[in-house]
């Protein structure tokens, strides 16, 4: 009885563990836009694709303005390795290439959560990535397929 | 001399201006088309207001679109022997400074305008006086999802291995020297840039990856004296000319950016016309120099592991005077290099670098044999240690030291006698960095 008991608990244990991790994932962040710009989804490789600034317009012309927290910043590390599965150092790499080659140009550093949403929300063709404790109404959320 | 630079200097700037008014021909017609191209949309009722063709004269909207970035940095340098950026072999030297300032300004979203200055002290070839590094237009002709092609027009930065494009930037090098196998420094300039037509082609797949391809027509800039010394000698007093060049390199990334390979092949010619005072009679003779590199990474979170190879082919020809004639070789390098992130903060560098001017003769003794200069003149084997503290995003601190065997990439404007060279040296350097 005492050891069916013990069982029961630890499966409860387990499934509590992977309810938590789970929504921790899922809700984190999300990749947020200007409303202006009317995709409902992307793909990864479209969205690797503007994170390395080789995109410069959305499908309905309107240009892309890209957005990043620091290269040190917790947030920023998440973003490329889960969604970009690059490493800050290879996305800083590749932006200072072209910067520094004058073949293209970086996506613009903001400072902290509050400066991203103000921007994202204010900036025609924005994009960037919110943790979800700052999306509202005036914010429009992407799917990655 | 100094006239000759000055004319030289001359027709550089009338050229840019030339370019300049092209630029802004082709500016204002590609302006009048996009308003064009959103009355279209407009009339279709498809958009919302664009606000990039509508304002298009704003201030605002020009400087929107307008970046502007920069860099400093200085080092010091100190050697056993041998003189590297300035007088390093008697208690260091902090010769070595690199200023560069760098606006970008995207006026339409097809249409880029890029230029860099930049001021680079380092021993007597260089001393600071600021030099325009790149000027260029870049034009997407034609753009869908994530393929792109495109055209470049200006003074742009030679596409080749993984490091020329931004080579005088501290925080895109893996340390504070280059190696010098094959991005040497004392023939900086003709390899650095060149005004040129580049095409220019990119390729995105979700499976495979990334490819992008370069070519460009170029006339290289071999006006310095450092230059000139490094492909005839000293002795020779007359000028170095460019003659149409080409340059060409391809790239492959996967889609993670965990492989990344590269070819890149110059074709460089340069025309010699004598000058009045040569101590030996020469003719008017041409120098041909074709390298090809073979560049490979791997990249993990804590690691890079970068290796390049190149096969370089120096001909000779037509000088008339059987010791420049007989110059048909093909040098050779190589370098494999570790990288390893302890954390973002805190990276270390190993790296071995190897330099051979003529394949055919690696030790050098043939060429000693027959000219009576130092073999070790003729290879370089350098191993590098180093260390890089990022302080800040913005700030970067570094350490290295060398140990090298042979003098074959040393500046002979800085080591003007071969004699007074000594071959197994030292090399220890600091450097700190700042970028906004």
């Amino acid at each position: 009885m005492r050891k069916q008991n013990t069982n029961y608990f630890c499966i409860l244990l387990i499934s509590i563990f992977f309810v938590i991790t789970d929504v921790k994932a899922e809700n984190h962040y999300r990749i947020v836009t200007h409303p202006d710009v009317n995709e409902v989804s992307i793909t990864k490789n479209y969205l690797r694709a503007i994170f390395s600034m080789r995109l410069r317009t959305w499908p309905n012309g309107l240009v892309i303005k890209v957005f990043v927290l620091p290269d040190d910043n917790p947030l920023h590390h998440r973003f490329s390795k889960e969604q970009l599965s690059l490493f800050p150092y290879q996305l800083r790499q590749s932006w200072d290439r072209l910067v520094f080659s004058g073949t293209g140009q970086a996506p613009i550093t903001v400072a902290s959560d509050e400066e991203m949403y103000n921007r994202i929300k204010n900036t025609p063709g924005a994009i960037g990535y919110l943790d979800t404790s700052y999306i509202d109404d005036e914010i429009h959320v992407l799917q990655i397929k | 001399m100094c006239y000759r630079l000055n004319s030289r200097q001359l027709f550089s700037i009338i050229a840019l201006l030339k370019a300049l008014t092209i630029l802004s021909a082709f500016m204002l017609s590609m302006h009048t088309s996009s308003v064009f191209a959103q009355e279209k949309t407009n009339g279709t009722g498809l958009g919302n207001e664009n606000p990039e063709s509508s304002t298009w004269f704003t201030a605002k909207n020009l400087l929107d679109n307008l970046q502007i970035q920069g860099f400093a940095s200085q080092a010091f340098i100190a050697t056993s022997d041998n003189d590297v950026f300035g007088n390093t072999d008697e208690g260091g030297s902090f010769g070595f400074t690199e200023l560069g300032l760098n606006a970008l300004l995207r006026p339409l979203p097809r249409l880029q305008l890029s230029g860099q200055m930049l001021s680079r002290r380092a021993g007597k070839d260089n001393n600071g006086t600021p030099r325009l590094d790149f000027a260029f237009f870049d034009y997407t002709i034609y753009s869908h999802e994530t393929n792109q092609f495109g055209i470049r027009f200006g003074r742009l930065k030679n596409p080749f291995g993984f490091y020329n494009d931004t080579r005088d930037v501290p925080f895109t090098r893996p340390s504070i020297l280059l190696p010098q196998s094959i991005y040497f420094d004392r023939t900086r300039n003709v390899g650095l840039s060149a005004d040129s037509i580049q095409f220019y082609g990119e390729t995105s797949n979700a499976k495979w990856g990334d490819f992008t391809v370069q070519f460009g027509i170029t006339r290289p800039i071999v006006d310095d004296r450092d230059t000139e010394i490094s492909l005839l000698g000293p002795n020779l007093t007359g000028n170095l000319s460019p003659d149409v060049s080409l340059i060409g390199r391809g790239l492959y990334e996967t889609p993670n950016k965990r492989f990344r390979f590269a070819v890149s092949g110059v074709w460089f010619n340069a025309n010699y016309k004598p000058g009045v005072n040569d101590p030996i009679s020469v003719s008017p003779g041409s120098i041909q120099f074709s390298p090809i590199y073979i560049s490979a990474q791997y990249n993990t979170e804590r690691w890079s592991l970068t290796s390049e190879y190149a096969l370089r082919k120096f001909r000779y020809s037509n000088f008339e005077d059987s010791r420049l004639d007989s110059q048909d070789f093909f040098g050779e390098s190589f370098y494999f290099q570790g990288e390893y992130r302890f954390s973002h903060k805190w990276e270390a560098l190993i790296r071995y670098d190897m330099l051979f001017t003529d394949r055919s003769d690696r030790d050098g003794s043939e060429f000693a044999a027959a000219t009576k200069i130092p073999a070790h003149t003729r290879f370089a084997k350098d191993l590098t240690v180093g260390l890089r503290w990022n302080i800040t995003p913005r700030i970067m601190a570094r350490l290295e030291y060398h140990r090298i065997n042979g003098t074959a990439w040393l500046a002979p404007l800085d080591n003007p006698d071969a004699f007074d060279t000594t071959k197994n040296w030292n090399l220890f350097a600091a450097q700190l960095s700042f970028r906004f």
